[in-house]
């Protein structure tokens, strides 16, 4: 037992002091993450607003007018061009310098004040279809509310010209949100980018640390010794569980202070939670090393989980709205775990009772992949 | 030299895929021996050496190291490995290599001081404790690696190639150490490309294809050589560099020509015993003739390998 401590304590060491002396890979490890934290946290913004808009006000009447402001006023859409016909608004939809256009005919308030019907027509530009959602819903809720108001002092003119109250009950629904009231994007964002940099970080990393000692030969000398191959890999990523948690320490940090991001829950939980996170990243990293003969293939094998691990893990898109068969793949995702626990504990300060599940499948995914990393491993050259 | 086999190894096989790099290799290393393994490169020599260093399961045939598989957790204490390319961190200095490898060791403190002393002093690495082992001339690379084989005070060392790319002073000093250890009983294998190498050990395997050609004392393999060696002169002794170039033709096409090399200003061949006469004659023309010399162990190689490395 005190055997295998001295050993792994010398792998420790060494691996660290390799790392301290590498000042790019230092600053890829510890300092390059608080940059792509900040970078995509600004970035990756699901917010849609300032949706460029070209108005068509053919009615070109104080009510036209007030209508226009009224649907800009939120600030979901933007106008950035006014036009005189539907051919010229078509033309700067086509062009791609608007992506909606709202066409106000003449006689829009000649019609409303006869009590006909008075359409107006929005133009979308469907490529992208989250913003045209998005740009569609805003202007048909203004437009929808407006008529509402039409039909509301229609009813209240009757009312007093047949001296008689008519009430005017509808269907009310409130929303009330709760834990990002602002639905402020970012704070959903942010943790997720946090998760991301920490993959990044460390699963390539140890990948790559036994490939190259492979590749350079030092493999060869190491494997002469009496050491085991569970120390070895031990040895090997501890240094990179402390370079995790700094990481996870400094992007906590940096978003609260950049993004607002709350910081909710339990820090000694999220600590554990990150703490089993980090091993499930680094046992993967170990496990590709096995079966990577260089440094090259341990890269590539790194990229080959990373990118479905993030694309399945919930980070970017809802897994409620991925297909069943995918919905299960996510299960096998650590990545998906941990992202969870996050924004629960930071945006609801859930605990470990709440997130029991999370917890343990992270705990039992590393503990399963370090084993089989280890047993992967052979003292071996080939 | 009733001392027991250190190494034993019997019909020791390996492939790799098509290409069978060890192929069926006998031999036995006794305590305080140097034992030479001596062929060109792709002979089969590094298979051998990890083979015997456990890092390579072997497909046929066993190793026997101390008693024990090589592959036994027990032998790593007791076998030391110089690698043929480097294997010691270039970004860790001397002295943070060679803890390094003590406490993989788990060598007690003050047992590690006595013995990097030691082998601080005989390697004369000393001074350049705190520079980092990617720094070091490839001499005193070699010496470190070698210090870093050294220090668990194993019973078996296997060198690969030791002084590849070594100047000629730090390869005699490398085998001054050597000769030092094997003084205290410890058993050695050495591979080795060069044949002036071959000549310090106390026994050698000439290794070519994966196979043992030929095993003995390097002076027992001369005497038992079964042929003769010449130089070929001209009339002055020497031979010019055309002299050369028309006579080489002429001496590999002879049937009575083992082998034949450049040796400096003259030419060397090997000629089959009792076919010296019917070689003069056909170098008489040219204005060459044959002068008898000692065979050298290069000479046993070369006729070796000429005759298709049938034993």
């Amino acid at each position: 037992m005190r055997r295998l401590l001295v050993q792994l304590r010398a792998v420790v060491v060494k691996e660290a002091r390799q790392t301290v002396r590498d000042r790019r890979m230092l600053f890829m490890l510890l300092v390059a993450p608080v940059f792509q934290l900040v970078m995509l946290g600004y970035a990756v913004n699901l917010d849609v607003d300032h949706v460029p808009t070209v108005v068509v006000d053919q009615d070109r009447t104080p009510t036209s007018r007030e209508h226009l402001r009224g649907l800009l006023a939120d600030g979901t859409l933007e106008e950035t061009a006014r036009a005189d016909g539907v051919a010229e608004a078509n033309r700067l939809l086509d062009a791609g310098e608007a992506s909606v256009a709202v066409v106000i005919p003449r006689g829009f308030t000649r019609d409303l004040a006869r009590g006909e019907p008075a359409p107006v027509q929005v133009l979308l530009d469907g490529s992208d279809p989250n913003r045209s959602n998005i740009a569609g819903a805003a202007a048909s809720q203004y437009f929808q509310g407006a008529a509402l108001d039409v039909v509301r002092g229609r009813l209240e003119r009757l009312s007093a010209a047949m001296g008689r109250r008519v009430s005017f009950g509808t269907i009310d629904a409130r929303p009330r949100i709760f834990y990002n009231p602002r639905l402020d994007s970012a704070i959903f964002m942010v943790p997720g980018v946090a998760v991301l940099v920490l993959i990044l970080a460390t699963t390539v990393v140890t990948a790559m640390g036994i490939a190259r000692e492979r590749e350079v030969g030092t493999l060869e000398q190491v494997l002469v010794t009496p050491i085991s191959p569970g120390v070895l890999m031990a040895g090997k990523a501890l240094p990179f569980v402390a370079v995790g948690l700094i990481d996870v320490t400094t992007a906590l940090t940096v978003s609260a202070w950049v993004f607002d991001l709350p910081i909710r829950g339990s820090l000694a939980f999220l600590g554990v939670a990150t703490l089993f996170y980090l091993m499930t990243t680094l046992g993967v990293g170990l496990f590709i090393s096995t079966v990577s003969e260089t440094q090259q293939q341990a890269f590539m094998g790194g990229v080959f989980f990373i990118l479905p691990a993030i694309l399945l893990s919930g980070i970017f898109t809802p897994i409620s709205s991925m297909p069943a068969w995918m919905r299960a793949l996510t299960w096998l995702n650590p990545v998906r775990y941990y992202i969870e626990i996050l924004r629960a504990v930071l945006l609801k300060a859930a605990g470990p009772a709440d997130l029991a599940l999370q917890t343990g499948a992270l705990f039992a995914y590393g503990l399963a992949i370090i084993g089989l990393a280890s047993l992967r491993f052979r003292k071996r050259l080939r | 030299m009733n001392a027991p086999a250190a190494i034993e190894v019997r019909g020791l096989a390996r492939a790799f895929g098509e290409v069978r790099a060890v192929d069926g290799v006998d031999f036995a290393i006794r305590e305080g021996e140097l034992y030479g393994l001596v062929g060109a490169d792709g002979a089969g020599k590094t298979t051998t050496v990890r083979l015997l260093a456990g890092l390579l399961d072997p497909d046929g045939g066993e190793a026997r190291v101390l008693g024990l598989d090589p592959r036994d957790p027990r032998v790593r204490e007791q076998v030391g490995l110089m690698p043929q390319q480097y294997s010691l961190y270039g970004d860790l200095s001397v002295g943070e290599n060679l803890h390094f490898f003590g406490r993989l060791f788990c060598i007690p403190r003050a047992e590690y001081r006595r013995r990097v002393d030691r082998l601080l002093a005989i390697t004369r690495l000393g001074p350049f404790l705190d520079r980092r082992a990617s720094a070091l001339s490839g001499g005193m690379y070699k010496k470190l690696a070698l210090a870093a084989a050294l220090l668990h005070e194993p019973r078996v060392l296997l060198l690969d190639e030791p002084t590849n790319g070594v100047d000629p002073v730090s390869r005699r000093e490398l085998w001054e150490l050597l000769y030092e250890f094997v003084g205290e009983g410890m058993a050695v294998l050495v591979c080795t490309p060069y044949m002036d190498e071959a000549e310090r050990c106390h026994r050698v395997g000439m290794m070519n294809a994966g196979r043992i050609l030929d095993e003995g004392a390097p002076a027992e393999l001369v005497a038992r050589f079964p042929h003769e060696t010449f130089t070929v002169e001209g009339g002055a002794g020497e031979l010019d560099a055309a002299a050369r170039a028309r006579l080489h033709p002429v001496l590999e096409a002879a049937p009575e020509v083992v082998a034949a090399s450049p040796a400096g200003p003259t030419l060397r061949v090997v000629v089959r015993r009792g076919a010296a006469g019917a070689l003069a004659g056909r170098l008489a023309p040219l204005g060459a003739r044959l002068a008898p010399t000692r065979p050298e162990f290069e000479d046993l190689y070369l006729a070796r390998m000429a005759a298709g490395g049938a034993a």
